[in-house]
């Protein structure tokens, strides 16, 4: 029967080199659908607490969803591993076309364990599997390695996801890079890649994904594009991409600026849409599938920088890199972008990493190294750091290298109070003091501060949820709301959906491209049901993994330091807003006081205790 | 916002409408097309039943880091290559210009993809039988899928001086 799920799994353990594929069981998809929900299960069923990530006992997991590699809008895939930099779950997305390819070769999935004794990389041509040497390519940057593979197989159609030099060194914000311009960034998969000695995976398929029911999932395409269609901030993405989020993030005082010291920027407009649109694009580059097109494409071809192409610095980058390292020219912003994309390092990490470094530069705490001025708004200083760190470069590299957590324990004194992180993963470009449901959504994020697993700011400067309203600054009202929107985007990373789709597509409608393409019916709320119990899985496994209820917590410079500047300024979330928040979170997902899920909650979830 | 007006169409019915293309032709303007590559997947639906770009009757080649993405379609050649190196007659012109493959007489031999320089022919993986694009008897779904109108279906009436095209009326 078509279904749109390819039916089986591929393994590949990289230390024997044995390659097998499973079919996927059936209560396997009754219960987690796809996606993350696939990678939670797989995750705790595979490593057991106390597995260093980076040993060849975590495995690595590109997971795809019923939906990926269909016409159902702005689908993708993630990679699923225990973080390196948080040692806890970790989910990463990514879009272009690489999961689709995997869906067309036949899997729903690759599960990549152990660690070959050589540099290796996976060549999957449909059923044809192959592990082949890559000493060759071991130290390239990733669009060198991609175009390399490519040429070996003659064919340049097929897909790839790479690691660069900061994979290969395991700096544990190592990303992966799935094809041009689209990664997988966040917390260190580029490192558990490295650690395998796994330098990339090129996979050609062509098979068709059948759905169940092609007339009505093609009417619910359609539903979906309509929804898409009449969306306002659809039609946002699509002008100015999440660029144009720099100056709103700059007139609500939420923009990271110096460190996270201030939530705005005086040059914000030099580098959103209006700088970039300047300076930078030319045209609209789309992920596979995706009619919202939120990348523009361009190339920066003049100033210092010039001469390289260049996607969109989208608004994380743009705002870690620019305005929270004081920098304000766009090129300069995209140049050290393009840097990090080829070594392979994430952007965000990055960006919080170097802005932690200066700020413990002016205040004495480290110096600066040998000709370089540790000064905010210093590009050189930046692009040092970047290629420090990529490279593990001994001294500043080696020691900012193993993420702005670790690297403030070891450096003492104050370096800790100016650290921005939750659980190590480095704080997202949206300062959450003019919006404690953000903070909320920070302490109880399950792979670590992370703003998209439960984006609660347009709620909140709204002033509404659910019909109600809701003070953004207040901690009261915020618990049930970062709780649904962390079940929803959960249960929705099964399918594996992009966060930018939900602002159009409703669930009715993802519900509908899942009934028909999968024959399983589904109602809209099944993202709720399905998502909670990913939360509660992924609670579990980390509770297990060694975390502390105590580190569902803030970084000390949003709880000790008022805002200084915006529409909040003189607001901080206080450890009694934290308090009760957190109680009220606890509460609200029949977690104890101590915040560990109650033996109910687990069962009524179908969690095996 | 342009997407709103996209029609794909399910498991292979193709309904021809009564409006033949007539020398119409599918009009790429590179410019504009983001890599979605919604055409290919509306392609292959209507034409396989599944979904799948490498399935689909043309093309998107990303240039330059995918700086630019370039759509290639079947010119649907006056003199094409396809059709006169098909050693059994298989693939024919119609008076309406359209260069199609008759996978009765087909024998799968794939001398017109060999011939093809720009690769529009290939060999069905499950039939064997050589597959084009036929233009969808008028109605191309790429055209009608494209969420950003870098493919353009342009007909004789639409291209015709107004002054012929009164005439015409007349």
């Amino acid at each position: 029967m078509n279904n749109a799920y390819a039916g089986r799994f591929l393994f590949i353990d990289l230390t024997h080199r044995k390659i097998r594929t499973q079919p996927v069981p059936d209560t396997l998809k009754d219960l987690y659908i796809g996606g993350k929900g696939f990678g939670a299960s797989l995750l705790a069923e595979s490593v057991p607490p106390g597995t260093d990530p980076l040993s060849p006992d975590n495995v690595l997991m590109f997971m795809t969803g019923p939906l990926t590699g269909t016409a159902a809008p702005a689908m993708r895939g993630c990679v699923v591993f225990k973080s390196p930099l948080t040692h806890l779950f970790s989910d990463s997305y990514f879009g272009g076309s690489f999961s689709h390819e995997i869906k067309y070769a036949g899997y729903d999935g690759i599960i990549i364990s152990g660690r070959a004794d050589t540099p290796v990389y996976l060549w999957i041509d449909d059923d044809h599997v192959e592990i082949r040497d890559a000493a060759r390519l071991w130290g390239r940057d990733i669009l060198e390695t991609g175009a390399r593979i490519k040429s070996a197989i003659k064919d340049d159609t097929v897909k790839t996801a790479v690691i660069g030099p900061a994979g290969e060194h395991q700096v544990p914000f190592a990303l992966i890079g799935c094809e041009f311009n689209r990664q997988a960034g966040r917390a260190g998969g580029g490192a558990v890649m490295g650690s395998k000695n796994l330098k990339a995976v090129a996979v050609r398929g062509t098979r068709l994904v059948r759905v169940h029911d092609p007339r009505g999932f093609v009417r619910a395409c359609e539903t979906a594009l309509a929804e898409l269609a009449a969306s306002p901030d659809i039609q946002t993405l699509t002008q100015g991409g999440t660029a144009a989020s720099v100056e709103f993030a700059n007139e609500t005082g939420l923009l990271p600026s110096l460190n996270y010291q201030y939530g705005t920027f005086e040059k914000a407009a030099a580098l959103g849409d209006q700088g970039q649109g300047t300076h930078l694009w030319l045209g609209t580059n789309a992920c596979m599938g995706c009619p919202i097109g939120c990348a523009r494409i361009g190339a920066v071809r003049t100033g210092k920088y010039k001469g390289f192409v260049s996607d969109i610095v989208e608004y994380e980058s743009a705002a870690l890199m620019g305005s929270n390292l004081g920098i304000t020219d766009v090129r300069a912003v995209a140049h050290l972008v393009k840097l990090c994309d080829r070594l392979g390092l994430d952007t965000m990490s990055c960006g919080s990493i170097i802005g932690f470094a200066m700020e413990s530069a002016q205040k004495g705490l480290i110096p600066s190294p040998a000709g370089i001025d540790l000064d905010f708004g210093n590009v050189a200083a930046a692009q040092y750091l970047i290629d420090a760190m990529g490279h593990r470069k001994e001294g500043l590299g080696d020691l900012l290298s193993k993420g702005v957590k670790a690297a403030a324990l070891e450096i003492g004194g104050r370096a800790e109070e100016i650290a921005q992180h939750t659980k190590g993963l480095e704080t997202p470009a949206w300062g959450p003091r003019g919006v404690s449901g953000m903070g909320l959504a920070y302490m109880t994020a399950d792979r670590g501060g992370c703003h998209q697993r439960g984006f609660t700011v347009p709620h909140e400067l709204a002033g509404q949820w659910n019909g109600k309203k809701i003070d953004p600054l207040s901690p009261e009202g915020k618990a049930g709301m970062v709780i649904a929107l962390q079940n929803y985007s959960a249960g929705t990373d099964t399918l594996v959906k992009c966060d930018f789709g939900t602002f159009g597509i409703s669930a009715a409608t993802y519900a509908d491209l899942l009934s028909s393409a999968t024959g399983r019916q589904s109602a809209p709320d099944i993202f709720d049901q399905v998502g909670e119990r990913i939360w509660n899985l992924t609670r579990r496994f980390n509770l297990a993994h060694g975390m502390d209820p105590a580190q569902d917590t803030l970084p000390r410079r949003f709880v000790q330091e008022p805002l200084p500047d915006g529409p909040a300024r003189g607001h901080k979330i206080s450890e009694a807003d934290m308090a009760v928040m957190r109680s009220a979170y606890y509460a609200g997902r029949g977690w104890a006081s101590s915040g560990i899920p109650e033996p109910d909650t687990l069962k009524r979830l179908e969690i095996d205790p | 916002m342009l997407f709103s007006s996209i029609i794909t169409k399910p498991d292979g019915f193709i309904e021809p409408k009564g409006e033949t293309a007539i020398n119409a032709f599918i009009h790429i303007h590179f410019d504009k097309c983001t890599g979605c590559r919604i055409c290919q997947l509306a392609c292959s639906m209507a034409l396989t039943g599944g979904y799948n770009p490498r399935r689909s009757r043309l093309a998107i080649h990303p240039k330059t880091e995918h700086l630019y993405h370039l759509p290639v379609v079947c010119s649907q050649c006056e003199n094409a290559y396809c059709m006169q190196v098909c050693p059994v007659g298989a693939i024919t012109q119609s008076r309406d210009g359209i260069v199609s493959i008759d996978t009765e007489t087909c024998v799968g031999c794939g001398l017109c993809g060999k011939y093809c320089p720009v690769d529009m022919v290939h060999l069905d993986p499950d039939t064997k039988k050589a597959v084009k694009c036929e233009l969808c008897q008028g109605k191309p779904a790429c055209v009608a899928a494209c969420p950003s109108e870098a493919l353009e279906w342009v007909t004789p009436a639409a291209t015709a001086p107004a002054a012929e095209k009164e005439n015409f009326h007349e």
